[in-house]
């Protein structure tokens, strides 16, 4: 497949599975808001997601009418209960009648313990289970994804080379044949008091011993060398990903975040995110997240879950 | 590099190499330096209580004509002045005979008239090993630093590279051992190679190549590196071995010394000028070699 390099494309290439493959199936999980059904009325309108929407189905109604969409073309499980709503829907992934697990309305515990749950969840073994995300930023023909800004707080090296993992096989889902991974710091050298660059250290020898597969990783590097070849060169660093990394492993949590919402808020750009190494694609909003943000995040749950096939 | 005896040759070259030697009363120490002296490796001069010196020569029927001895009945003081012989430039190397190398060292470092550099001291041993066909291998640390954390290992695979230099191999391929070639969180020495490969790609380490975390068997053997498919000029290639810690250096320096027909030089390098430090259960050989390779590395 070409490369998606920038969220538009995305889009247009979830439509393509759509009418290529039919719609991949969504379970969303306490689906009681207007904000919400409108996405993904237009994804269903777009030809490449249906749902199932799991909750209480007045209020599910409510939600429908406000937001104008019809209910018939909805498969609707009425579950009063909030934890059972998470059981539910998570379950409707898990035996297959859906292929995306999608939060609603209900509180991102109940959400995440019925992903977790032992039975009807989607854990994948001890895999670490990480969020990402993909940003299209005006003036790189690339999309830029950061893992893991939301999350893992302080995940360790083990953690880490999962995330990684789990962050790569999204960008391959993406078309990016063997993404150039920067594992970032705030130095490009090796500083024994900064755990950030021992940790990018390893994870570029667990990639040379194939721990971490199909990906070039690189670290520890300074976000200017990560993307600029110049700062690269600047600073005398040979490497394949210096100034052409297409995945930013991020430290921790809050330098990740900051990451993220600087790109976010101080550059021309698109951004969506996913949840990452379960058995199934996760999408996770917020309220505040814009209609097309959603939009946009159930095309790469979409698009990954095609890849996964 | 195939043979140990070039460091013979080497050693032989232009001025002769004048060597400072603590306190000589063993047999073994005396017998080294009328060795190194007759091979034409070094000149030597003996520091020490002259008396003492006489009698143990005489016991083992070695003949001291020619050479110098400075005569200093207490320990403490022959081991300062052989120190201060060596950093004032009068002698080029130091080498310990009977008396302890925490006094040896203690005098080493000391700040006004030691021969302390900033570095780390280190000790580095080569190996001849007969059944290999890159035949000679170092090993560091497996005689000084204990349990080295990762600056410590950075400066030991320093020292070892300036020496590596002045034998005659410019770009050293050094293997950060640990017990398997994969990264694992929990063992610290595979991490700590990781971090080492790093070090060197980003030119903190220069002058060299270095790779890890690889086994002792892929370090070695080209074959053992390609049925684990590791892609690495080091892998199979590694002209030292550099160890987690002092146990596993020292496993695997007595395995060669003992266990196979190997002969070995060893060195303390990071300070001003070599130091060497051979044991009575040496042989004859490993003890030349020794002081050879000390003599190679005070040549600047």
């Amino acid at each position: 497949m070409e490369q998606i390099r920038s969220l538009s494309q995305l889009l247009e290439y979830a439509k393509k599975i759509g009418a290529e493959k039919g719609p991949k199936k969504i379970s969303v999980a306490m689906a009681e808001e207007a904000g919400l059904l409108s996405a993904i009325e237009e994804a269903r309108q777009a030809g490449f997601a249906d749902a199932i929407l799991v909750g209480n189905s007045d209020k599910i109604k409510a939600a429908a009418d406000q937001a104008g969409v019809n209910l018939a073309n909805y498969e609707v499980i009425d579950e009063r209960n909030e934890p059972a709503m998470g059981i539910t829907a998570v379950s409707q992934v898990s035996s297959k009648k859906a292929d995306i697990y999608m939060k609603g309305q209900i509180h991102t515990n109940n959400f995440l313990r019925a992903m977790l749950n032992k039975e009807v969840g989607l854990r994948k073994g001890k895999n670490t289970i990480s969020h990402c995300y993909f940003h299209s930023v005006e003036g790189y023909d690339r999309i830029f994804f950061v893992a893991d800004a939301a999350f893992n707080m302080y995940p360790d090296l083990a953690a880490k080379a999962d995330i990684t993992q789990n962050t790569v096989n999204l960008a391959r889902a993406f078309g990016v044949a063997e993404p150039k991974v920067a594992v970032l710091a705030a130095v490009e050298v090796v500083n024994p008091d900064m755990q950030a660059t021992l940790d990018a250290s390893a994870l570029t020898q667990m990639n040379r011993r194939g721990q971490i597969k199909n990906c070039i990783v690189d670290g520890p590097f300074a976000l200017d060398n990560a993307v600029s070849e110049e700062s690269a060169k600047t600073k005398g660093i040979v490497s394949p990903v210096a100034g052409k990394a297409d995945v930013f492993i991020v430290p921790n949590i809050d330098a990740g975040n900051m990451l993220a919402k600087a790109i976010v808020y101080f550059s021309k750009n698109e951004t969506a995110g996913l949840i990452l190494g379960a058995a199934a694609p996760i999408v996770l909003t917020s309220r505040a997240d814009s209609a097309r943000a959603k939009l946009l995040s159930i095309a790469a749950a979409v698009t990954l879950s095609d890849f996964q096939k | 590099m195939q043979k140990l005896d070039f460091l013979l040759d080497e050693s032989r070259k232009g001025r002769p190499m004048t060597l400072a030697l603590a306190c000589p009363y063993g047999d073994d120490a005396i017998g080294a330096i009328i060795g190194a002296k007759r091979e034409g490796i070094v000149r030597a001069i003996l520091i020490g209580d002259e008396g003492r010196i006489r009698t143990v020569a005489e016991q083992d029927g070695y003949d001291l004509s020619g050479i110098d001895i400075v005569d200093e009945k207490s320990d403490e003081k022959a081991v300062e002045k052989s120190v201060r012989m060596v950093s004032s430039g009068e002698a080029d190397l130091l080498m310990k005979g009977l008396v302890k190398t925490s006094s040896l060292l203690k005098a080493v470092l000391d700040k006004e008239w030691g021969l302390r550099t900033g570095s780390l001291l280190s000790h580095l041993f080569l190996f001849e090993i007969p059944n290999l066909e890159r035949r000679v291998i170092g090993i560091s640390d497996g005689g000084m630093n204990t349990y080295p954390d990762l600056n410590a290992k950075a400066k030991i695979i320093e020292n070892a590279v300036a020496c590596y230099h002045k034998i005659g191999i410019p770009q050293p391929k050094i293997a950060a051992l640990a017990a398997v070639e994969a990264v694992n969180p929990e063992m610290q020495a595979t991490l700590d190679a990781a971090a080492l490969a790093k070090m060197n790609e980003r030119g903190q380490i220069k002058g060299c190549i270095v790779d890890g975390p690889l086994a002792l068997d892929n370090a070695i053997s080209e074959e053992s590196a390609k049925i684990k498919g590791i892609n690495s000029p080091v892998a199979g290639n590694a002209d030292m071995l550099l160890v987690p810690d002092i146990e596993s250096g020292n496993f695997i320096g007595k395995v060669l010394l003992y266990m196979t027909e190997g002969k070995g030089a060893g060195v303390i390098l990071g300070a001003r000028k070599p130091i060497v430090l051979t044991s009575r259960f040496d042989s004859m050989q490993t003890k030349l070699l020794s002081i050879a390779l000390g003599a190679v590395v005070a040549r600047s």
